[in-house]
């Protein structure tokens, strides 16, 4: 068992990377994980809008700020110009309404005073410009009803126009959901396992190709040649090896998953997630196999996992979800295992109950992610073996 | 003396095959990444036209309202088009829903609609909105009518001509436009900040080209370096050559990477081209200084001190949004001391404040920031490369 | 004789431990002095102070007359160093090597380029210019780390154990080379702890351990020191006790050990012990595969002065 105990031996000093790479996984996926809300009644959308108001706050003026408010989340602003423009290109907020002085007065007095306002133009704001306009136009058109003959709004009608908005703007239609299912859990758990994928790739195939190439070195390589133990035994050895390190791996994330996720894990949708993640880090390990045989240089091993891994995740969708990136990028990303690997989790999270139907959309990307294992299996050992020959 | 060894330094750095792949090339490719993946998002976070169905009954069918209403904002040719429209039985509508191929339904009876959607979502409520919008009008409606002809009656015309009326409350009601000014700065693509990151990550990256050459020529550091040490020269010219080569390297690859992201990725980085060099420049002039500053303050060997530039540059970019773009809205607005300390994001804020805002006194603020900085870490160092014997080697 | 360095009372102390002890010595011109010590004798930090790369608690050291200081430019340019370390740049070539290390000395690019061309031949290393390091075996490889060191032609020169892990015939080539620097004119402190090179090479030798001189001399000098003058050793397998007090009889002799397969005598003086010994195991009658004389070596010497052997 020499070939193995070495294999843990080298794993040894590098588990810096394997510890590094699983913080980043838990810092990633808790870090998404905070907003938890797990019902499964309709919720309105609530755009985060920021009003700036610099009238009285009475009358129209605070009827519409309270519409405003009603209507969507409250945000936390700093009360200077320069942290309302930070805030607005990095999203925090969608929206934003500056008041006019006297909008009130000039509201009643019959005047159309133009609000200003600042978007980013994302469908968040483009609800809120919605909400905006349907205040205003509701009002506009009550006030034809309610002035008087110079156009104006006398004092006691001005409540009332008031309170008829309102009653106008509370009428509700009524919804219903059809799905039963946990999005929200749901999608946190892809977005976990989705993650996983770069940190299988990044600490996995790392360190074992690392380990690998360095069996391989050809100094290294001879001295194991002339040695009593055969060629076979040691490969035999070190796979062993390599599929005992990937199965600690993977269940060390399964493990976080059910704490970081909790209740989702134990349905037939967790099963899911935990063997398609299974799949995969089997994948990756024969990946780690291939690198490791063409690769001796660890510099370049570092380079070339660090290309594969990085790409993969960005090209599948384990950072950007896969519905937010271009179709000429996902098509590209057909020829990585990471795709189906990724694909298939988003449709785990999907998947309204589980019959024959809805597995076989599943057990096509499965099939396809064993089939890239078993071709990397027989490049690296046609790779290993020729160049065997050469020495 | 000076240009011998800037000459050399030079060669040596372009002829290590790691550095130049994780100073020039990584950088490269990691660019091409985030454009494949970011370049769709922003489209994908715009309000795109929603696929919707509305059950078809008698009920809908005699409604106006509704499918004038639904048919105007189905229009293709309209800018303001906001639905795909389709009338189906109520079994079609569920299949479609199903199958994801609307996001939604609505169903009219006994003149209350009702909408059926599978999950959550901005796409969703902006669909029941729009439902309830137009019950809302109708309501606006009828009062104004009420009121329009109650008026009509008192002041004695029961004369009244119903069709104008109608058409004249309908044109306030729904075709009254809503004028709103719109004051937000043009540039909002707020993805440009990955790519900002990018050239704080190279630039600081950079560190490791100062480490490799500053290493090389000290004697307690390296057996070449105490070659330099035994020969009749300055050290400390030495050093500067080397530090200068490492610089010229630095902008060398920092460069390319400009050239590659304006001109294959579209990177825009405000018009003043002066300002965004200058920035580099500092930038890179960072990275220099930290890499003076590992390189003779640690004493490791070349490994362990490129590890620790590599940590660096990762933690200071992770903070100035490269993993994730709020991540640097969050430490900014709540601890902003930290990105004010943190070089990767003098530099990302200094191109986005180039990009974003038309006054200059962020930019400014954030280039001298990284002046400072290096300034502050070059003096450190030059004091301890001037020790000129060593305790122990 | 001019005095090339004069290193008076050196002290230097890693805080508890004392690496060099009270240290005097002077390199006269033209010659070589070889270092000798075992491993951690202190041999390359007196040379490291010499060189003003190290603080030292005491002492002076005047090289050329003057005093040695890390600014002293003037010095410097005459001296070449040849440290124990490979210190060459992986990514340049053997001739950009040494003609990036002979551009700290030499500015001028004429006169550069011949004194690199000089030294490659000097070396040997004439087949290899446009070799990279990673290209060269270890052999090589010493042989580029010494020219790079001495293609300036300094007036001194500094070797730090240039032959370690070297095979034989680079050891000829760098020990002829050496001669020749010395022919040339060149004066040459040479540490190393390789007896045999010391007595080939040097004119003069100090010995060190743990930081002090053990002795200063010429080889012979030094064998003189050491108390024996010839060791005749004798591979026989049956030797009984009553022949070896015999033998401890015969004239001369100092010692007798026999370890069962070999008889190992010494002498403290004396001519033709070698033949009183054949005479005396013919006389006997006693059967012998082998019998050799030798002379005492620095190794006897040193085991002699420390009781330890040079090479632990």
């Amino acid at each position: 068992m020499t070939a193995f105990k070495t294999f843990f031996k080298i794993l040894n000093k590098n588990k810096f990377i394997v510890i590094m790479y699983t913080v980043i996984l838990i810092a990633f996926g808790g870090f998404n994980m905070q907003t938890s809300d797990s019902s499964i009644n309709f919720t309105a959308s609530k755009p985060d809008i920021l009003v700036v108001n610099n009238d009285e706050e009475k009358g129209i003026t605070k009827d519409l700020i309270d519409y405003i408010k009603g209507n969507s989340e409250a945000v936390n602003i700093a009360d200077n110009e320069e942290a309302r423009n930070d805030a607005l290109f990095y999203r925090e907020v969608h929206y934003i309404v500056y008041i006019p002085e006297n909008y009130n007065e000039d509201f009643l007095n019959g005047k159309n005073v133009n609000l200003e306002i600042k978007t980013c133009d994302t469908a968040e704001s483009s609800f809120a410009e919605m909400l905006v306009s349907r205040y205003i136009r509701t009002a506009n058109s009550y006030r034809e009803i309610y002035k008087d003959e110079n156009g104006k709004i006398s004092k006691e009608n001005e409540e009332k126009l008031i309170s008829k908005i309102n009653d106008t703007l509370s009428k509700n239609t009524e919804v219903e959901i059809t799905s039963k299912l946990d999005t929200n859990s749901l999608s946190k758990a892809t977005f976990y396992y989705n993650f996983v994928n770069y940190s299988i790739l990044a600490a996995l195939v790392y360190v074992v190709s690392l380990i690998l190439s360095s069996f391989r070195n050809k100094k290294i390589q001879r001295r194991i040649n002339v040695s009593s133990t055969t060629y076979r035994k040691i490969n035999r050895e070190l796979l062993m090896a390599n599929i005992m390190f990937s199965l600690w791996l993977w269940g060390i994330y399964v493990l976080l998953s059910f704490v970081l996720i909790g209740k989702i894990m134990f349905t037939i949708q967790g099963a899911l997630y935990i063997i398609n993640s299974f799949i995969f880090t089997m994948c990756a390990a024969t990946i780690a196999l291939l690198i490791g045989s063409i690769v001796s240089n660890k510099n370049a091993i570092n380079g070339i996992v660090n290309v594969i891994a990085l790409g993969s995740s960005f090209l599948c969708g384990a950072f950007v979800p896969m519905q937010w990136l271009p179709d000429t990028v996902l098509k590209i990303a057909h020829i990585l295992p990471s795709f189906y690997y990724i694909s298939t989790n988003e449709k785990i999270a999907t998947l309204e109950n589980i019959d024959v139907s809805s597995l076989k959309e599943i057990i096509p990307n499965m099939a396809v992610m064993v089939c890239f294992a078993i071709i990397f299996v027989i490049l690296s050992n046609a790779v290993s073996r020729k160049k065997r020959r050469e020495d | 003396m000076f240009t011998h060894n800037f000459k050399y330094t030079l060669k040596t750095l372009f002829k290590d095959r790691t550095l130049i792949f994780w100073t020039f090339a990584f950088p490269i490719i990691l660019g091409t990444f985030f454009n494949m993946a970011f370049s769709n998002i922003e489209n994908s976070e715009s309000l795109n036209i929603i696929d919707i169905a509305i059950v078809e009954n008698e009920e809908i069918k005699s409604n106006e309202i509704f499918t004038t209403v639904f048919e105007n904002l189905s229009n293709e040719n309209s800018e303001d088009r906001l639905f795909n429209t389709t009338y189906v039985t109520e079994e079609k509508a569920k299949e479609l829903l199903e199958n994801k191929d609307i996001i939604g339904y609505m169903k009219l009876e006994e003149e209350n609609p009702k909408v059926i959607f599978n999950t959550n979502g901005i796409d969703q409520t902006i669909f029941k909105y729009v439902v309830e919008e137009i019950t809302q009008t109708s309501e606006i409606i009828t009062e104004m009518a009420t009121k329009e002809i109650s008026k009509q009656f008192v002041t004695g015309n029961f004369n009244i001509d119903y069709d104008e009326l109608y058409d004249r409350i309908i044109k306030l009601a729904f075709e009254q436009e809503v004028e709103l000014n719109n004051i937000s700065n043009k540039n909002l693509s707020y993805t440009m900040i990955e790519f900002y990151t990018l050239i704080a990550m190279t630039c600081l990256y950079g560190g490791i080209l100062g480490v490799v050459a500053i290493n090389k020529s000290l004697a307690n550091m390296s057996p070449q370096g105490k070659r330099v040490s035994v020969a009749p020269t300055n050290k400390i010219k030495v050093i500067l050559s080397s530090v200068c080569a490492s610089y010229l390297t630095q902008l060398i690859g920092i460069a390319i990477l400009f050239v590659y992201t304006i001109f294959v990725l579209k990177v825009d980085y405000g018009n003043n081209l002066g300002l965004v060099v200058s920035l580099a420049l500092a930038g890179c002039l960072a990275g220099l200084s930290i890499g003076t500053f590992v390189g003779t303050i640690f004493k490791t060997n070349e490994n362990t001190k490129t590890g620790i530039i590599i940590s660096i540059t990762m933690l200071g970019c992770f903070l100035s949004g490269m993993m994730g773009i709020t991540m640097k809205y969050i430490v900014d607005k709540n601890i902003p001391i930290i990105n004010k300390l943190n070089p990767a994001s003098m530099i990302t804020d200094g191109f986005y404040s180039l990009y974003y805002y038309d006054t200059l006194d962020r930019y400014i603020f954030n280039l001298t920031s990284l002046l400072i900085f290096s300034a502050v870490l070059i003096i450190i160092s030059y004091i301890s490369i001037r020790r000129q014997k060593y305790d122990s080697i | 004789m001019n005095n090339i360095i004069e290193v008076k009372n050196l002290e230097k102390k890693y805080k508890e431990l004392t690496a060099i002890d009270n240290l005097s010595f002077e390199v006269h011109e033209g010659e070589i002095l070889g270092l000798l010590g075992p491993n951690g004798s202190g041999k390359s930090t007196t040379m490291n102070c010499i060189l003003s790369l190290l603080n030292f608690s005491k002492g002076s050291i005047r090289i050329f007359g003057k005093e040695m200081k890390p600014d002293a430019y003037d010095i410097k340019a005459k001296i070449g160093v040849v440290f124990q370390d490979i210190a060459v740049f992986e990514e340049l070539t053997v001739y950009e090597n040494i003609d990036y290390f002979c551009g700290l000395y030499i500015r001028d690019k004429e006169t550069r380029k011949k004194y690199v061309e000089d030294a490659i031949e000097l070396v040997g290393l004439e087949d290899f210019k446009k070799f990279y390091p990673k290209k060269l075996s270890g052999g090589l490889l010493r042989r580029l780390n010494i020219a790079c060191g001495i293609a300036h032609k300094p007036k001194l020169i500094f070797l730090d154990e240039p032959t370690v892990a070297v095979d034989p015939q680079s050891r000829n080539n760098i020990l002829d080379g050496i001669k020749k620097l010395r022919d040339n004119g060149a004066t040459i402190v040479y540490t190393t702890h390789y007896m045999e090179e010391v007595e080939i090479l040097c004119d003069r030798v100090i010995i060190l351990d743990k930081g002090k001189i053990l002795a200063t001399g010429t080889t012979d000098e030094l064998k003189e020191l050491a108390k024996i003058e010839e060791k005749v050793t004798l591979e026989v397998h049956n030797f009984d006790n009553e022949n070896i007090e015999k033998i401890k009889k015969l004239t001369n002799v100092d010692e007798v050990t026999f370890n069962g397969s070999s008889l190992v005598v010494t002498y403290k003086k004396g001519k033709h012990n070698l033949i009183d010994m054949i005479d005396y195991l013919k006389k006997e009658g006693i059967q012998y595969n082998k019998i050799y004389s030798e002379r005492p070596t620095l190794n006897d010497v040193f085991l002699e002065l420390t009781g330890k052997e040079l090479r632990d």
